[in-house]
């Protein structure tokens, strides 16, 4: 086992294991529970700083070393992997079969599959494909006794037992450290588009109103302020349009269906208000593609936000996020009412806390919420990491004490202090 | 006593306890299994479920929700008695929202009821099970239905954003909502599927869907039942995935095409509904494509729905296909397990093989693109034997569907029929951790006693003499 050290947010130093097999990662699990140690799963530390500083001492938990291809019947479509192999690397072998899993990941190349589960992250072809509630059909799991766990299984459909898969994807790791999981596949589009074009603020709601009208059937309709896509273009060296608001719309389809689809679009646009329209086909698209998958990634970035919202108030949130002094850079999936923002101007926990106050309203007004992606550690005790308190969060709060009651996974880092 | 103060709460026409009322809700759509309720109630109102819920913990009975009654696996078996609440009168459809794409109902709305409500907006809710002209919605959650569609369109967690919950101890709790991504645990995702073990769902709030802009739909005619299935396979290997496909061989064939009088072959091993939606454009790509795919597997012929009429009365063929079973037996008893799409071919022959065995004839009728098998066992049952034969053959076939990587169930849910099969899917750590989970909702197990797992409801002795003599 090689042996090192990590902090989390500034919490630390906790020495990091990496076990190779299950069994190992279920005797690490024992012991700690054992020495009244804390568990800190770590994939690809591409989301450490999500989540609250964790309270208690304990172990990181590195699962790189458990990245097996267990089973990829691809005529099944499904797939079989360990919790520790990159986004990367499961996506480069599902390519030879000309499949995918249709879930933008930032930072794919070090992202690890049991990360990205445990924070449920989703990118804009979400709108079109859904998320990673869709798509996990069995999966394996260490609990607090140490022993390997399951739930679904590798068949497609499947109800038998309770579905352990979406009580597992999005828990930030507090109910144990995910092992293997089990993936429904999608194949690879045969073609693709996307289109951008310009837009000035008050023509951004009756825009996206339009789209979420058109006959055509968009995978990602998203939006970006001038300063991301500024962001994008200097990441990409894909040149958009000179606009306050950049509008995205995506196709992924079989050929015929993506001509059609970027035709009727342009037909259905109101002529002469859409400065800097510009359809990339094919090849042409993958660069924005990445451009737009990897903005939530920005760990130079003061503070980092999410909104989840009815999609209808999305550009209302946006421009009113706009409009804060510290001009914070904006992208939003605006098909599912997702909106990312990073602050890079220098800021105060106070000023944070102002800004994210009336940014809560106005979800809470659009029935959504807004979370901390990323701050500074410090800034986490005066802050709502976790948005708004729910009033749900009791329940959840009595799984955690069923499911883990000790506290040993992640203690102190999820919603409520879970 | 118990039935006069729930009386009190939802009123005296809401109220059923005498013996001939109570047989009808004796049974699902199960019928092997049959135990009468001692109450069942029929609420209006959330807050009328609580106050119920809230009665059956002061006086320490088991309770279970009910919604239509079409479970196939015994999930509204009240096992032990108790109350049942049935949800059938809380039916409204309290909000459509097409900008954001959801809906809130009730959980007795009937499924078809929420399409046909949303037909004029052009969505529809697409979970479609073949009960959807009776089944409710929170039966739809409880199970987490599927349908043929749900092959390219995904099963109910897939459309349910959020719940209003009742917990077995009368508190009320939203999950999720009308927004995606919530903060917290997918406490909605875990709730649907859970067989009424966790509560009861009282209202819900949806994702609908648009309705497909046109349609291609296919009669594949197969000389043998492995051709069929080598099809399936072919397909979703090429990159479609169809909105439907759907497999019926010969014996039920001849039930439906008895009923219904569409024109199907007689003679044909097996046919395939094959159906592509969607988009106009790029739509017969597709279906050419599936035409080579089904002519390369010996297709006898692939027949195109000429009309919106033929593609309707094709899908209702498939869909009242259990109720022509009448034609062939007396009773049947449907099956409901999955494998790898890849291995249809196998679990057919094994199917074939097992019916000889045991004597007993089995039709097929299918979500072939799923890998989600409905072997139809017919039998008389009045006869013990026959009886004795159907459950042993129907063990066999559910087997061999876990030998095959599969499970028992794909969309029926385990109900009372197939506890047994848990300990073989799952082991003693696994089903732990789901009690585990079931007792963070449900601690006393009041709730649905007795479902699910070999030793669920194991805290409560609902038939214990005193308590019975409560009600």
């Amino acid at each position: 086992m090689d042996q090192n050290l990590c902090f989390i947010d500034a919490f630390g130093p906790l020495p990091v294991i990496q076990p190779q097999t299950v069994a190992e990662l279920g005797d690490l699990v024992r012991r700690a529970a054992a020495e009244n140690q804390a568990v800190y799963p770590l994939g690809g530390q591409t989301m450490l700083t999500y989540g609250l500083p964790p309270t208690r001492p304990g172990i990181g938990v590195n699962l790189r070393g458990l990245s097996r291809v267990i089973d990829y019947p691809a005529r099944d479509m499904t797939v079989t992997v360990q919790a520790g192999i990159t986004l990367a690397e499961l996506q480069e072998l599902l390519r030879t079969e000309n499949q995918r899993l249709p879930i933008d990941v930032p930072r794919a190349d070090r992202a690890t599959l049991g990360g990205v589960l445990a924070t449920n992250t989703s990118g804009p072809r979400r709108y079109g494909f859904g998320t990673l509630r869709d798509y996990v059909i069995g999966i394996s799991a260490v609990n607090d006794q140490g022993q390997d766990i399951k739930a679904g299984g590798r068949v497609v459909k499947n109800v038998a037992g309770y579905d352990l898969c979406k009580l597992y994807v999005g828990s930030l790791g507090t109910l144990g450290v995910i092992t293997q999981a089990t993936l429904k596949l999608r194949p690879r589009p045969e073609e693709q588009a996307l289109l951008t074009l310009g837009c000035r603020a008050e023509a951004v709601g009756p825009l996206l109103d339009q789209l979420h009208r058109s006959r055509t059937q968009p995978v990602c309709l998203d939006v970006l302020n001038g300063a991301a896509a500024r962001w994008v273009t200097r990441q990409t060296g894909i040149a958009l349009p000179d606009a306050d608001w950049i509008v995205a719309v995506g196709f992924e389809d079989n050929r015929e269906a993506v001509a059609w689809q970027v035709r009727q679009l342009i037909q259905e646009l109101p002529a002469g208000q859409v400065p800097g329209l510009e359809a990339r086909v094919s090849h042409a698209a993958e660069p924005l593609w990445r451009g737009l998958v990897e903005f939530p990634h920005r760990p130079e970035a003061r503070l980092t936000i999410k909104a989840n919202l009815l999609p209808s108030a999305t550009a209302a949130f946006c421009l009113q996020a706009a409009a804060l002094p510290e001009a914070p850079l904006l992208h939003a999936h605006a098909g599912s009412g997702i909106v990312v923002g990073h602050v890079d101007a220098d800021l105060t926990p106070d000023r944070a806390r102002a800004m994210l106050k009336e940014l809560q309203d106005s979800a809470a007004a659009a029935r959504g919420n807004v979370v901390i992606l990323h701050c500074p550690a410090a800034w986490k005790t005066a802050l709502p990491v976790w948005g708004a308190p729910r009033g749900d969060a009791w329940l959840m709060r009595s799984i955690k004490e069923r499911l883990d009651p000790r506290r040993l996974f992640n203690p102190g880092r999820f919603v409520d202090g879970i | 006593m118990l039935s006069d103060r729930l009386r009190d709460v939802v009123g005296r026409d809401a109220v059923l306890t005498s013996a001939s009322d109570l047989m009808v809700y004796e049974c699902d759509g199960y019928t092997i299994a049959k135990n009468k309720p001692d109450v069942v109630v029929f609420p209006t109102s959330t807050e009328q479920v609580v106050q119920v819920v809230k009665l059956c913990n002061e006086y320490d009975v088991p309770f279970l929700p009910r919604g239509a009654g079409t479970s196939l696996a015994g999930g509204c078996l009240p096992v032990g008695g108790g109350v049942m609440i049935a949800l059938t009168r809380m039916k409204r459809i309290l909000e459509v929202n097409t900008r954001d794409r959801y809906a809130v109902v009730e959980s007795g709305v009937v499924n078809l009821w929420l399409s046909n409500h949303l037909r004029p907006h052009g969505f529809h809710f697409a979970p479609d099970p073949s009960s959807q002209g009776a089944c409710t919605i929170g039966g739809n959650v409880a199970t987490n239905s599927g349908g043929p569609h749900t092959l390219k369109y995904g099963v109910t967690v897939n459309h349910i954003l959020g719940l209003e919950f009742v917990l077995p101890d009368g508190r009320v709790v939203h999950t999720g909502g009308p927004a995606e991504d919530n903060p917290g645990y997918d406490l909605t995702g875990t709730i649907v599927g859970s067989e009424g073990t966790f509560g009861v769902a009282t209202k819900a709030w949806v994702r609908i869907t648009r309705n497909p802009e046109a349609y291609r739909t296919l009669l594949g005619v197969f000389e043998t039942v492995d051709d069929a299935t080598n099809t399936i396979s072919d397909i979703i290997g090429a990159g479609i995935i169809p909105g439907a496909l759907e497999m019926l061989d010969q014996l039920i064939l001849q039930a439906v095409e008895a009923a219904f009088h569409f024109g199907f072959p007689l003679d044909a091993g097996a046919v395939l509904i094959m159906e592509v939606d969607g988009l106009e454009a790029g739509l017969d790509a597709d279906a050419e494509r599936i035409v080579a795919i089904a002519r390369k597997n010996g297709a006898r012929e692939v027949r195109r729905a000429a009309s919106d009429a033929e593609r309707l009365l094709l899908w209702k063929c498939r869909k009242q296909a259990f109720g022509a079973v009448g034609r062939l037996a007396p009773s049947y008893c449907t099956q409901d397990g999955v494998v790898p799409r890849t291995k249809l071919p196998h679990i057919l022959r094994e199917i074939q093989r097992i019916g000889a065995k045991y004597q007993v004839r089995i039709a097929n009728v299918f979500h072939a693109g799923d890998g989600n098998i409905h072997p139809i066992l017919l039998f008389d049952e009045r006869d013990p034997d026959q009886v004795k034969r159907v459950l042993q053959a129907s063990h066999e076939i559910l087997d061999e569907c876990i030998h095959c990587g599969g499970s028992v169930t794909g969309e029926h849910g385990i109900g009372v029929e197939k506890i047994d099969f848990m300990p073989r899917l799952f082991t003693p750590e696994d089903l732990a951790m789901m009690l585990r989970l079931r007792s963070a909702f449900n601690p006393d197990g009041r709730c649905s006693p007795r479902k699910v797992f070999p030793t669920a409801g194991a805290c409560i002795e609902p038939s214990r003499a005193g308590r019975r003599a409560a009600l």
